[in-house]
């Protein structure tokens, strides 16, 4: 079995150890003799060259670095990237990805820049109104399983019809630091407020974007064989202890 | 000197005693309370303290302040010359008014300073001398990002005239290109040695697309980061010329990165007119600041301290620890507090793939287990300890025990081992 992993940007969205995602993925595939090629999506790639990509990975990017890309990625990767999550292809989007994956975000100086449109949703800067978020997360996903991360953003963003709520923040602001609600999914797509690495302390996303991936490319449901998780699992404990 | 007014006299008097008391009973705060003290009482103090001073030298940038500090030091003491610096890496306003407290009368002052407190520095000081040492990511949660320092910086420095003179790396390509669009002086340092590129780009840079127009600047070769001989192939930026290269002086102490500090303190040294034979002399009486290279015997085995609290500063210790001829376990120390940034993100951005052989690993501090994840995936198996006294009976005879913390963890291990954190 084989998997190739899309990765948007990786010189240009990659402000913290954003990385960490991509290692994370490609190991526990590895360990699980499942080949991982990782494929650069940058302002070269082709339409014909993302379509073979069986899951995709956004970083976060600096505001000029986002600056750079923010018009290629929204025209020339925009459609095909929207066509492939319809058709249920994995995606974990980081950091300031809620800005760039809805309708539009809204700067503090109140200029509007419009977003992939892909998730329904609209993020806001209230300028120096509100606070930046700054802190270590704990959310609490449908199933009751929780996540942990580290959030680092100025905007707050709110949630359309379209998609749903990706966990209910327990313990950090989330989106908007009003509705109690963290990140969003659509279809089999993740965005999230957790900045850079948010998979090697949540090794259950990580098997659930692996097992999506399969399932869509192999068209059938492919058992994961279980990997020792001790270590990534006190770690994700350890923040629990220490952050509720 | 003119007539100081009562409330600068009174915070003048209150710093001092703050400081004579922490001395005396050991408190440990002498680097911050008298400054902070005095700052209460008369915020305009350090442009009191400062305006009489003809010689301020202040030392900026990412990685390398407190070594180039302690550098410039050596050189001018070595001319017989009376300085005074911040040697304990206090390096904001309260830091830096203490140091100017505890001696009132030196002739030079050489300052390590912050880089988000440079800016309201500037306000208050006009610098003879300022040395920009290098710009990379480094505790996001704190600084933000690398391009809001930069623009900051550029602002702020942007008031300085050609009495100041700015002394910058050109291998840096932000830098460089603060220095062209700064009215004040500017002297340029960089290294001019192909052997020491890297096989390949790593991970952590920060500046890859040019500063001027935006498009991806290309490289003949790069030391580390961001930092080599670039080039934008869009656009008439172009690298500065140096006035001194890695052909001019050599480093007292191992490291890539304490070339770089070499160059710009010899730069630092021959603007102020010491000569190249003096500067030469001086540095072999170099010795590392406290957790900076730093070499201790602790139980009759020797440890080396490298502060490590970036990606780019990590990677470049680990690249030092594999390029020495001293072998042993390395202990690698995560914590979480404010001054190590409450984000340890980073240490994805380490390219600890690359360090696979070393003989043993271990790792402690408040985020041990995020360590030891980072590390399984490069499929490394530390042993987590909780003490730094445990590691000692893993170290041979004629090994070294080579120590990587961040900086709360560098305090916390100087102070278990010699017992004391800083001087």
């Amino acid at each position: 079995m084989k998997l190739t992993i899309g990765w948007l940007y990786p010189e240009l969205m990659s402000t913290y150890g954003d990385r960490g995602n991509i290692f994370v993925l490609t190991k526990r595939c590895e360990w699980r003799k499942i080949k991982v090629d990782t494929k650069t999506i940058d302002f070269k790639t082709k339409s014909a060259e993302i379509e073979t990509c069986d899951m995709i990975f956004g970083g976060g990017a600096q505001d000029r670095q986002q600056g750079i890309l923010v018009n290629d990625l929204r025209e020339k990767k925009g459609p095909v990237l929207k066509k492939m999550f319809d058709r249920g292809i994995p995606g974990l989007f980081v950091c300031g990805a809620p800005q760039l994956l809805g309708h539009y975000y809204m700067t503090g100086e109140g200029k509007k820049l419009e977003g992939l449109g892909i998730f329904d949703m609209v993020s806001k800067h209230f300028g120096k109104s509100k606070p930046r978020c700054i802190g270590n997360t704990i959310g609490k996903l449908p199933d009751g399983k929780t996540i942990v991360g580290f959030e680092n953003h100025g905007g707050r963003t709110y949630l359309g019809k379209g998609v749903k709520p990706f966990a209910k923040i327990i313990k950090g602001c989330g989106n908007n630091g009003e509705d109690g609600t963290e990140g969003a999914v659509y279809k089999n797509c993740i965005a999230t407020y957790s900045h850079g690495p948010f998979l090697p302390k949540n090794p259950h996303i990580a098997d659930w974007l692996i097992a999506k991936a399969l399932e869509i490319k192999y068209k059938k449901k492919i058992p994961l064989k279980p990997l020792d998780d001790t270590l990534e699992w006190q770690a994700h404990e350890a923040v629990l202890r220490r952050f509720t | 000197m003119r007539v100081m007014n009562l409330r600068t006299r009174l915070a003048i008097i209150f710093g001092k005693l703050v400081s004579i008391l922490s001395k005396t009973f050991a408190l440990g705060a002498g680097a911050t309370w008298p400054g902070e003290i005095a700052l209460r009482i008369q915020p305009r103090i350090l442009r009191i303290l400062s305006e009489n001073v003809k010689h301020t030298i202040l030392v900026a940038g990412t990685n390398g302040k407190t070594t180039t500090v302690k550098m410039i030091e050596t050189i001018l003491a070595h001319q017989g010359w009376m300085v005074t610096h911040n040697a304990s890496g206090a390096n904001l306003d309260n830091g830096i008014v203490s140091a100017f407290l505890k001696k009132m009368k030196s002739t030079y002052y050489i300052f390590e300073v912050d880089e988000a407190t440079l800016p309201n520095i500037l306000k208050d000081l006009t610098p003879e001398i300022i040395v920009l040492t290098n710009l990379f990511r480094d505790q996001l949660d704190r600084y933000g990002e690398v391009d809001t320092i930069a623009e900051k910086w550029l602002v702020a420095l942007a008031g300085l005239d050609r009495q100041t003179t700015v002394i910058i790396n050109a291998d840096d390509p932000h830098l460089a290109f603060i220095g062209s669009k700064l009215a004040a002086k500017v002297k340029y340092f960089g290294l001019e040695d192909p052997s020491l590129f890297l096989p390949k780009m790593q991970h952590a840079t920060d500046t890859i697309y040019c500063p001027n127009c935006g498009v991806r600047l290309t490289f003949a070769g790069v030391y580390f980061s961001h930092l080599g001989k670039w080039a934008c192939g869009n656009c008439s930026f172009v690298p500065p010329k140096e006035d001194v290269t890695s052909h001019d002086f050599t480093s007292p102490i191992e490291g890539i990165y304490n070339i770089y500090n070499t160059l710009a303190s010899a730069l630092v040294a021959q603007t102020l007119g010491i000569n190249n034979s003096d500067i030469r002399d001086a540095l072999t009486h170099f010795t590392p600041a406290f957790g900076r290279m730093e070499t201790i015997v602790v139980q009759g085995k020797r440890i080396k301290i490298l502060l490590s609290k970036n990606p780019t500063g990590f990677n470049e210790s680990l690249r030092t620890v594999a390029a020495s001829a001293d072998k042993g376990p390395i202990l690698l120390v995560l914590n979480d507090r404010i001054p190590d940034g409450r984000d340890v993100s980073w240490i994805w951005d380490v390219d600890f793939e690359h360090y696979r052989n070393f003989r043993n690993y271990f790792v402690s501090g408040e985020r041990a287990l995020d360590m030891a994840v980072r590390l399984k995936y490069a499929e490394i198996h530390p042993t987590i300890i909780h003490a730094v006294t445990e590691v000692l009976s893993h170290v041979e005879k004629n090994e070294v025990l080579w120590i990587l913390p961040t900086y709360s963890a560098m305090l916390d291990v100087r102070k278990q081992l010699i017992g004391r954190k800083i001087l």
